[in-house]
């Protein structure tokens, strides 16, 4: 494998971890103007992958429509620029921009609406899922099903108004088994994350770069 | 197996088998009937929700307040309580408020709150001296950190183009150091960790923070230490309102929950009856 496809990006990314250490574990303030300065331009690389994001969504779209070049496909090849394309044309051609009443009705009337009937439609897939999965099938389903109705009754007012002591319980719960297990996650998950960094400094997380 | 064994049987799986669809509606109408008819009954304010409301309000006036604003219109009415509640305890308080968006939704819904439902000019709040807004930058937890050292080189300018030196409040403010409370409010569960990261453990700072219902749970395990207090869901947004005293739409939201997961409920248990049924209700 070439030298910039393998060393150079193992060379940056150990160059800016070590420096981000530095900058935790010293006092210096060279490091931490050097830590703003490296943070700050992340911001523009994730400013510029929202069009990495698009020519990657457009390329799917592409070889779905290769793949499948039916009417039905060919509307959802369609529908998702074309609807780039209004919000864009919108959002620059009216004075004020991203403010101007057009482009706001645009995201009140469609984008708003459709993002809360998506979020909607999840409540129903989740009654749904929980009919057909929830069954106390297991010890660790039975825990699982005693612990979640709980906290979800504590959830409602209806419920802890004619039962108060579902809410010390559900609160327990929420605040003793659940932080605990939860604690523990966290704790396996940064172990985990250490020993990638570790790697990763180290240039053996090939993962890091050989996408 | 007997007829009446073949029978039950049938039974048990028919309960298992019931049209989702029937589920659909009857959610659907155990939540419309709330709306239409609240049921205004009362709340029981929660620990994270107190935690929550006692950081802002144990603050000394003029305290300066970062509030880093991910909401996200989709899920507005999951959180629009919670948001709504708090900007009026902030400029109740006399809190010094910098507002930033590392999400676009945000500076929209910000837009729509302080320009219409929670006007901090009529709190008496200044723009410029008592609140000020730095607009949309795509942070991620890299600027959050980014942020915390050097404000200005995230946001040069506030929201009007404004010059952060040209505006009095910002005069001496440029990293944590002239933050007194951060509120950290986002809608990826595991987002609660890049204040922890980036705020709490390196400089200390107080932090809470606003989620949803379903992201509580991933909120608690950093409760009471690390977060002084969190609001997860519309239950914990109308907490706040009943705590602070400032009603607002968390009630209406919660009456539609009351109902709507009693179908929930009660298809949880036919799926359970059916389970149990099958499993021991068949022949030996």
């Amino acid at each position: 494998m070439s030298f910039t496809r393998r060393e150079l990006p193992t060379i940056i990314l150990t160059a800016c971890g070590v420096l981000m250490l530095l900058a935790f574990f010293t006092p210096f303030v060279a490091f931490t103007t050097i830590k703003g300065t490296l943070t700050a331009w992340t911001i523009v690389i994730s400013a510029t992958s929202t069009w990495l994001g698009f020519a990657y969504m457009s390329y799917a779209q592409y070889r779905m429509l290769q793949r499948n070049p039916v009417l039905t496909q060919k509307i959802y090849f369609v529908t998702p620029f074309a609807f780039f394309l209004l919000f864009l044309v919108v959002g620059v051609s009216f004075p004020g921009d991203v403010s101007s009443p057009q482009y706001l009705w645009l995201l009140s009337s469609i984008y708003q609406q459709v993002g809360a009937t998506v979020y909607a439609v999840m409540f129903f897939t989740l009654a749904s899922s929980a009919y057909r999965t929830f069954t106390v099938a297991s010890t660790e389903a039975v825990a699982l099903l005693l612990g979640g109705t709980i906290y979800m009754l504590r959830q409602i007012p209806l419920f802890p108004a004619f039962a108060p002591w579902l809410v010390p319980l559900g609160e327990w719960i929420l605040l003793v088994p659940n932080v605990g297990g939860g604690r523990g996650a966290v704790i396996c998950a940064a172990l985990a994350a250490l020993v990638v960094g570790i790697r990763t400094l180290w240039g053996r997380e090939i993962t890091m770069v050989e996408v | 197996m007997s007829k009446e064994e073949k029978g039950s049987i049938t039974m048990w799986e028919k309960l298992g088998n019931i049209d989702y669809r029937w589920l659909y509606a009857l959610s659907l109408v155990l939540m419309i009937i709330p709306i239409l008819n609240p049921l205004g009954l009362p709340t029981i304010v929660s620990e994270p929700t107190k935690g929550f409301y006692n950081a802002i309000v144990d603050l000394p006036p003029g305290s300066v307040v970062a509030v880093s604003f991910q909401g996200s219109l989709a899920l507005l009415d999951e959180q629009e309580a919670q948001f709504i509640a708090t900007w009026k305890i902030l400029f109740q308080h006399e809190m010094k408020v910098i507002f930033y968006s590392p999400e676009s939704d945000g500076e929209i819904i910000l837009n729509d709150h302080l320009g219409k439902i929670v006007k901090p000019e009529d709190y008496g709040r200044v723009y410029g001296v008592d609140y000020v807004r730095l607009g949309y930058a795509p942070l991620g937890e890299p600027g959050e950190a980014a942020f915390s050292t050097n404000i200005r080189g995230v946001f040069p300018t506030d929201i009007h183009g404004t010059a952060l030196d040209q505006i009095p409040m910002m005069k001496d403010i440029n990293d944590h150091t002239g933050i007194d409370l951060v509120i950290f409010q986002h809608t990826a569960c595991t987002s609660v960790e890049w204040p922890i990261r980036q705020w709490v453990v390196p400089y200390n700072m107080k932090c809470i923070t606003m989620t949803l219902g379903c992201c509580g749970p991933m909120a608690a395990p950093y409760y009471p230490k690390q977060i002084l207090g969190f609001l997860s869901g519309s239950g914990m947004g109308t907490e706040l309102e009943v705590l602070s005293g400032n009603p607002g739409p968390g009630a209406v939201m919660s009456d539609a929950k009351n109902f709507g997961v009693l179908g929930l409920l009660l298809f949880l248990v036919l799926g359970n009856l059916s389970y149990l049924g099958k499993r021991f209700g068949g022949k030996e």
